[in-house]
């Protein structure tokens, strides 16, 4: 069965169940999913606000997605991408460059900051063989106190303890004319980093001999130890071009849709990210692809909400079953081979 | 790349196949219909802070409020719960209610200010209140800027404090107390604050000895875990705290929990509640609750006063208001069944002192804990 006809059946089954439960709950399933998708595309605003809220989802889907195509469940995407959105937060308080400048080094440092943070649980999964998933959840809460406990104490906001100051304009994705483009949505150049690293990471792992050698590693470690590939070296780059990945998110996010970084806040999108790329069945285009699914439910759900009776309860877990069917694709895989097979055994019987 | 594509062109139809189910567009709302005269089709919004609507606190409080004032004015009302907490999250819901025509929006929380800074702007025919904070562009010392269609509301949440202060110690009468509060906030600290007055008072004039240590005053950081709101209160019961005020929303549940299990093995713990009236979540068995009493902001009074203004056509736009002792927007909640009749008695004649200007609760730090 195609990878992609099983997204596609997840999806489908996701929105049944949601209009399911709407039903169910006294709602009409047609009028709500018209505000949803409304409610993402309406207009050239709504468009531009979708884009910008897949963004962050695009880059933690493309970490996790290129962390699961080497073997490794990088499970802490969402402490990656606070530690780079405040590396670059850093970078964009302290600095005074002239623009451009200025955002090429925030984005260099949000990448370096999410790969840190992710070469960490790299390194002691090639030396100590310690599991990923437990350390990079470790590391997931070290990342949120470090970061609660050094924004107040060196880039405190002026009336508010629990978020930085404010991004200066020149240190922000933000860019006039594309907000004029979008009748004042918030998309910003984060949404471009997306792109271009979308395609990089499509070319690096289809095309290269490094993606070739830190595939091999993830579909057997020992085998590519055998045939000569340094397994050690490869998990720990892995990690850290994922977690540089999810540090892209973070810029993209703080420096982007936000203006300042608040503290106590992880970000959901993290872990939303596992659900993006087990959609985008790990494929970089796919990921693409489902993030701006994910980009149009979530950015659709508050005018569902506003124009329909619908609680946003029940919206939210309407996204939740879908995300749930996106996540467990691999059942319908199997419930497929069943139906084959008894379909079979029917033949051989009727013969 | 095939993969990529199908992904593509799959994502496409399920797409346009939901999109083509709905063929009537959406009766747009018009555009200045708002204005002076807003009696006719009157539609409130809210947008809700971090945390659910039964929050037991902003939330819960603001929507109650709203709700009581459509058992008066019956108006259509909704909320809408953003799906995260930036600017932007809080700016899209915005955007949400006015467009679906709901042009009287509340938001409970000084998260808002800069989205109801800009939203303030954008939708001129809205009318906008914001609850614990005031628009701001949230640039390093930018001035707050209420416009004409906004208002902005504060509680002197260290009168409340002061109140609960005088009671717990009133109570209590010899022991210790402790403060667990939420964020480092100013409307927390100012609970805290005006707690530790109302504490000093009572020991200095009605004759109590309820100590609070510095150990025991403690801000856990987020509004919203549980479990170290338990841990924190297990500490503090076991250096000998006797009652403590939890300012922290769900931390504070925490240390309710923690308190109530206390009690059913036996010792005589409190805990004081905090924005609302928490004696129910304190009940540990039949009517009995762990919940001394509460320092309350009567926040549903506040969303309840601006939608009866509005209905009136005297929203005070443009103003700042603080709600306080002098026109009943904190104090003790109504019923308080911990409380002996003789404390209620002295602590509603402290509430009138601090009324009549006779009591003064500073809302500055000065050598207080923290």
């Amino acid at each position: 069965m195609n990878n992609s006809v099983k997204s596609l059946v997840a999806v489908l089954f996701g929105l049944i169940a949601g209009a399911l439960l709407m039903a169910l709950t006294g709602h009409d399933p047609v009028e709500g999913y018209k505000y949803l998708i409304q409610g993402g595309l309406k207009n050239p605003e709504r468009i531009g606000n979708t884009l910008a809220t897949a963004t962050p989802l695009i880059l933690t889907g493309l970490s996790v997605a290129f962390a699961f195509r080497t073997g490794l469940f990088n499970i802490g995407a969402a402490g990656q991408m606070l530690f780079g959105g405040f590396c670059a937060t850093a970078v964009g308080l302290s600095l005074e460059l002239p623009r451009a400048l200025l955002l090429l080094v925030m984005v260099l440092a949000g990448f370096i900051g999410g790969a840190l943070w992710a070469v960490v649980p790299g390194f002691l999964k090639a030396k100590y063989n310690v599991h990923e998933v437990v350390s990079t959840i470790m590391m997931n809460w070290t990342a949120y106190w470090t970061v609660y406990y050094v924004i107040p104490a060196y880039f405190k906001g002026t009336s508010l303890e629990t978020e930085s100051r404010q991004l200066p304009a020149d240190a922000m994705l933000h860019q006039q004319w594309l907000s004029d483009m979008f009748q004042g949505s918030y998309i910003n150049f984060g949404f471009f980093i997306a792109v271009i690293a979308v395609l990089v990471v499509a070319f690096l792992i289809n095309k290269t001999t490094l993606g070739y050698e830190l595939k091999a590693v993830g579909f057997n470690r020992h085998a590519s130890e055998y045939a000569g590939i340094a397994v050690k070296r490869s998990i720990v780059l892995s990690m850290f071009i994922s977690g540089g990945l999810a540090g892209l998110a973070g810029v993209a996010q703080y420096a982007g849709n936000a203006s300042s970084l608040q503290i106590g806040v992880m970000p959901s999108q993290g872990f939303d990210g596992i659900a993006v790329a087990l959609l985008g069945i790990n494929a970089p285009v796919g990921v693409f692809v489902s993030a701006l699914f994910f980009g149009i439910l979530y950015s659709g759900r508050g005018f569902m909400n506003a124009m329909t009776e619908i609680p946003p309860e029940i919206a939210d877990s309407i996204i939740a079953i879908i995300i749930y069917f996106a996540a467990t694709s691999i059942l319908i895989e199997r419930l497929y081979h069943k139906l084959k097979l008894r379909r079979a055994a029917n033949k051989k019987q009727g013969e | 790349m095939k993969k990529g594509v199908l992904s593509l062109i799959s994502l496409a139809l399920s797409v346009t196949m939901l999109a083509g189910c709905g063929s009537k567009p959406a009766s747009e709302p018009s555009g200045g219909a708002g204005g002076e005269t807003p009696k006719a089709n009157f539609m409130v919004g809210m947008v809700t802070d971090a945390g659910t609507i039964d929050d037991k606190s902003f939330n819960q409080g603001t929507y109650e409020g709203i709700k009581k004032a459509n058992e008066d004015f019956k108006m259509k009302y909704k909320y809408l719960k953003p799906a995260g907490q930036t600017e932007a999250d809080y700016s899209k819901e915005i955007t949400n209610l006015y467009d679906a025509g709901y042009k009287f929006i509340v938001t409970p929380g000084f998260k808002f200010e800069t989205a109801v800074f800009k939203a303030q702007d954008k939708y001129t025919d809205a009318k906008f209140v914001i609850i614990d904070g005031t628009p701001n562009s949230g640039e390093p010392d930018a001035p707050p800027v209420v416009k004409e269609n906004t208002v902005s509301i504060y509680f002197a949440e260290q009168e409340s404090g002061f109140l609960a202060g005088v009671a717990t110690a009133l109570h209590v009468k010899d022991g210790q107390a402790g403060f667990i509060g939420g964020l480092e906030i100013p409307p927390v600290q100012k609970f805290n604050w005006g707690f530790q007055q109302g504490v000093a008072y009572a020991n200095e004039n009605l004759g109590t000895k309820l100590v609070i240590n510095k150990e025991n005053v403690v801000y856990q950081g987020s509004f919203d875990d549980v479990a170290a709101g338990s841990q924190l209160a297990a500490q503090m019961y076991d250096r000998g705290v006797n009652v403590i005020f939890a300012a922290a929303g769900g931390v504070g549940v925490g240390a309710i929990n923690e308190a109530k299990t206390r009690v059913q093995n036996g010792s005589d713990v409190w805990v004081v509640g905090v924005d609302v009236d928490q004696y129910q979540d304190g009940v540990y068995e039949g009517d009995k609750s762990v919940i001394l009493t509460s320092a309350v902001k009567k926040i549903d009074h506040a969303a309840y006063d601006m939608i009866k203004a509005e209905m009136e056509g005297k929203f005070p736009g443009g103003q700042t208001l603080t709600l306080d002792a002098t026109n009943d927007g904190i104090g003790l909640p109504e019923n308080n069944p911990n409380l002996s009749d003789d404390v209620l008695k002295q602590v509603d004649e402290v509430f009138n002192k601090i009324k009549g200007g006779e009591i003064k609760v500073s809302a500055e730090q000065g050598d207080l804990i923290k």
